[in-house]
């Protein structure tokens, strides 16, 4: 599976490289870490969508097609990777990246020059995105609306007091422990340390050991991804300890990573047992499609932000400029968009200010929607 | 051409020409100032983002450099303030590589290069946390270790952070030359500008001052060609519309100049014919006069003889008895200068009536000289009128010329060319005023001698009806001569019939003698009158032919001044 996968972009890449004609596809670009499980999530969610769009009759009679770039969630590579979509002649709007680091780094070129396009992410949450651009657009809400919520229940449903932060030293660790520090503050909680990590670190146990040895957190707070809190969590169970941990969407997948994850609360725009009748539907086609797997907040993102587009560019044609145009109109001169992961309703800056995050909890090898005390 | 039928007025080729210069000034001003905002925008938004750029990469470079600095003490001395510098150092980094990021107009191998200097600083910072966190663990040994993996990316970060200094100060280059780029852009363009309406504004100028001096040209040669009296006709072919009219009006002008002085020589022509005659005329009355008064001395003489004859015969008469014989023969001889007298009463009464006949001739002619003299007086008046006309003309056309000599000082360099243009236009009203000067003058002339030549004829005429009295005064007496002398001759007649009669018839004959001796004396007397007479007459037509010859005279220096004229 995972072979075809990595085959599967460039092949597309090679079909599409000679379209551009006004009775060809639709083309749109689609830029994530392909090659890891996150980026996988957000691929398998884009793709049901078009095929959805294209069973259904496609855009204004025209099929859509993907181009697929991988940018293996390096900003480096995504900056050539933004410059190759933008280059395409045919191409009209970009869902990516993932992470927010490749994101911020890709924006400029998505913005700039004179055939500016549209780049709509389904799970950058970084605060930084916020106003990069007036073609950049998210579909996820931001870490500051993460932290916020993550610092909230740990306070209230937790009652934790104190807190350690281990953050992974990017763009989005940043955000999101700056944005949980700020409101755990706010609440009267106090931050007892703060801790970098990265891929590279060989070990998290003198943090965690240094913490037990000062006295401890009521919470370990995670703002990082799956693989850091994969290794925080071991680690924490090898040394004993026992501190709850929370983090952001960022963790997603960890449910059924190999170590115990279970009681980890974790912050999602999206989860699969959300109730509503259009996600039951996703879910269902999406297992249909992909077997025994449930989407996560990538893959839902990714399915509404193609579906998204599909309908802008049904309104206003396939032109680079007047997808953004109508794009930020969307939810305040022209009617929200119903996605699977909630109301899309852009604000100037190309956020969702007032789609809501939701804590789960990972149970069972699944990540459930937590209920409150 | 198509260019002069638009522009058919002076006033619109110098507009013309003064709006092109003005289009290429204001359009090379709105280029520079739009060239200088343009640059100065440019300029300024370079220089930010220079700025910026290197604020930012300054603040980096320092904040990088703080941030080793504070991780590698906080591995000596453990203080709290060094770990919290090294902290906020971290932070301080992250925050300048955002405003990096945010820059405008960064390129890709900026933002890859941003990109990599982040993660290259983070990594560096992670190392030393876990370094620190080994410090606190009183794990000595493993932070050395681990600060030893700070090496590698910490060189790749120097070496980064100055190859992006150096791509800045690189850009810094590239950006000056696109600001002399453009600026040279700007000037090239405003010098091409300034150059096009330059050359547009001559060729417009030079076209205007041609189309303005080439009809001013025909204009003066043509009131060259009046003032010498070449009034044959003009063709002046297209003018500018102010210079139309004035055209037009020469044209006018030199067509009614060249009818008035045709009639002119016509008539002078004809005096000229008249005078002649008149004195010929003249000249015939004067030799006739000389014979009548020749003639009157003749029969004066005559009378003078047959008187003393009588008064012979009156004292042969007291001897009659005794010389009857010669009697007869005297009244015979009596009888015979009698007939003599009548014959030449008869013939100079033939004369006299001839000479008569002349000079009512004469008195008809003079009357109608005295009627063209008049025609001719009428029609100079009509030329003194358009003379008047083109001495108006020629003020309007001064004060034209001089007004538009103001306009040209006011528009300043501009101008002179039009300048030049007035002045040549007041030159051609001066020669044409001074042109019509002359005429004037040369009318005034032609006047006074038309003048002369009419108070002459009024002169001839009023001797000619002088010399018609006279002449029928001598007509009269010449009737009265010849009664008498018909009275005498039958006295005579019946003298010599009855001599050989009685003494009585003697007697009777005596008193036929004396009566005869008083009608001859009386016819002596009258005949004195007629030589007077016509000495007198001789007098005034000896005056009449010296007028005569002055109206020849007058005429023909008539006859010269409009010989002046070409028709």
């Amino acid at each position: 599976m995972r072979n075809r996968r990595n085959v599967l972009p460039l092949l597309l890449v090679a079909a599409v490289s000679g379209c551009g004609s006004s009775d060809g596809p639709i083309l749109i670009g689609l830029a994530g870490p392909f090659s890891e499980q996150r980026g996988a999530s957000m691929q398998l969610g884009a793709e049901l969508a078009v095929a959805e769009v294209n069973d259904g009759g496609g855009v204004r009679g025209r099929p859509l097609q993907l181009v697929i770039l991988d940018d293996s969630a390096s900003a480096e590579t995504a900056v050539r990777v933004a410059r190759e979509l933008y280059e395409s002649p045919g191409l009209v709007a970009v869902v990516g990246h993932l992470t927010s680091g490749t994101t911020i780094a890709a924006a400029p070129i998505y913005n700039g020059g004179s055939r500016s396009v549209v780049q709509l992410s389904p799970s950058a949450s970084s605060p930084q995105l916020s106003g990069v651009g007036p073609y950049t657009f998210r579909v996820c809400p931001s870490d500051l609306v993460h932290g916020a919520r993550l610092a909230e229940w740990a306070w209230q449903e937790l009652g934790a007091r104190t807190a350690a932060v281990l953050y992974q030293n990017d763009a989005y660790g940043r955000g999101v422990r700056t944005t949980f520090q700020q409101s755990f503050e706010d609440l009267g909680g106090a931050v007892v340390s703060e801790d970098p990590f990265a891929a590279a670190l060989p070990t998290f146990e003198p943090y965690l050991r240094r913490l037990a040895q000062r006295g401890g957190a009521d919470v370990v707070m995670i703002a990082g991804t799956r693989a850091g809190a994969e290794r925080i969590i071991a680690t924490l169970d090898s040394l004993g300890y026992s501190y709850p941990v929370v983090g952001g969407d960022g963790l997603s997948g960890i449910e059924a990573a190999d170590v115990d994850a279970t009681g980890t609360l974790i912050s999602s725009a999206y989860l699969p047992d959300r109730v509503s009748p259009r996600n039951e539907v996703f879910v269902a086609a999406y297992q249909a499609a992909f077997g025994d797997v449930l989407p996560d907040h990538r893959g839902a993102g990714a399915y509404d932000a193609v579906h998204l587009l599909a309908r802008v560019i049904e309104e206003v044609g396939p032109d680079r400029r007047r997808i953004q145009e109508y794009l930020a109109t969307v939810g305040s001169e022209s009617a929200p968009y119903q996605g699977v992961t909630g109301v899309i309703a852009f604000d100037e800056n190309g956020d969702v200010p007032d789609k809501e995050v939701v804590i789960g909890v990972v149970r069972d090898g699944r990540v459930v929607t937590a209920i409150r005390r | 051409m198509r260019f002069a039928v638009r522009l058919n007025t002076l006033k619109a080729r110098i507009v013309a020409a003064l709006g092109v210069l003005i289009a290429g000034i204001v359009a090379i001003a709105l280029i520079g100032v739009a060239a200088l905002r343009t640059l100065d925008q440019t300029v300024s938004r370079e220089l930010d983002g220079l700025t910026q750029a290197a604020e930012i990469t300054n603040g980096l470079v320092v904040t990088l450099f703080d941030g080793l600095r504070t991780g590698e003490q906080f591995l000596t001395d453990r203080a709290a303030t060094t770990r919290q510098a090294f902290h906020d150092a971290g932070e301080r980094a992250y925050g300048y590589q955002s405003r990096l990021s945010a820059l405008p107009d960064l390129r890709e191998t900026d933002r890859l290069m941003i990109a990599r200097i982040a993660e290259l600083q983070a990594e560096v910072e992670v190392w030393y946390s876990l370094a620190h966190a080994q410090v606190d663990l009183g794990r000595r040994t493993a932070a050395e270790n681990t600060v030893t993996q700070v090496r590698a990316p910490t060189e790749e970060l120097l070496r980064l952070v100055q190859d992006f200094s150096a791509l800045q100060r690189n850009r810094a280059g590239i950006v000056a030359q696109s600001l002399q780029r453009s600026s040279n852009d700007g000037r090239m363009m405003v010098w091409t500008v300034l150059a096009a309406s330059v050359l547009l504004g001559i060729v417009v100028g030079i076209a205007t001052v041609r189309a303005v001096e080439r009809p001013l040209s025909r204009l003066e040669a043509v009131a060259k060609r009046f003032a010498e009296g070449d009034l044959r006709p003009v063709t002046l072919g297209g003018m500018p519309e102010e210079l139309a009219s004035l055209a037009d009006a020469m044209t006018r002008i030199s067509t009614k100049l060249r009818t008035l002085v045709a009639s002119l020589i016509g008539e002078s022509e004809r005096i000229a014919a008249s005078a002649n005659d008149f004195s010929a005329i003249s000249e015939q009355l004067a030799a006739s006069a000389g014979e009548i008064s020749t003639a009157m001395i003749d029969v004066s003489g005559g009378a003078g003889l047959q008187v003393s004859g009588l008064h012979e015969s009156a004292s042969a008469i007291e001897q009659l008895r005794t010389a009857t014989e010669r009697n007869g023969k005297m009244a015979e001889r009596l009888a015979e200068l009698g007939e003599e007298i009548h014959r030449l009463a008869a013939k100079y009464q033939k004369d006299v009536s001839v000479s008569a006949t002349t000079l009512l001739e004469l008195g008809d002619v003079v009357q109608t000289s005295a009627g063209q003299v008049e025609e001719l007086d009428r029609l100079s008046e009509a030329v003194y009128d358009f003379v008047e006309l083109i001495k108006t003309i020629s003020t309007q056309t001064n004060l034209l010329a001089l007004n538009a000599a103001i306009e040209a000082a006011r528009a300043g360099e501009r101008g002179i060319g039009f300048a030049v243009v007035a002045d040549e236009v007041r030159q051609l009203a001066d020669s044409s005023g001074a042109a019509a000067e002359e005429v004037t003058q040369t009318l005034s002339a032609v006047r006074t001698q038309v003048g002369e030549v009419s108070s002459t004829m009024a002169a001839g005429r009023a001797k000619v009806r002088g010399v018609e009295t006279i002449a029928q005064g001598a007509a009269e007496a010449l009737d009265e001569i010849r009664r008498a002398i018909e009275e005498v001759e039958e006295g005579a007649k019946r003298v010599k019939s009855d001599a050989a009669g009685n003494l009585d018839s003697a007697h009777r004959i005596l008193q036929e003698i004396r009566k005869a001796s008083e009608a001859a004396s009386s016819h002596a007397s009258a005949s004195e009158e007629v030589a007077a007479a016509a000495e007198q007459q001789g007098a005034s037509t000896q005056e009449m032919a010296a007028q005569a010859t002055q109206l020849n005279e007058a005429a023909e220096r008539l006859r010269t001044l409009v010989k002046g004229f070409r028709v």
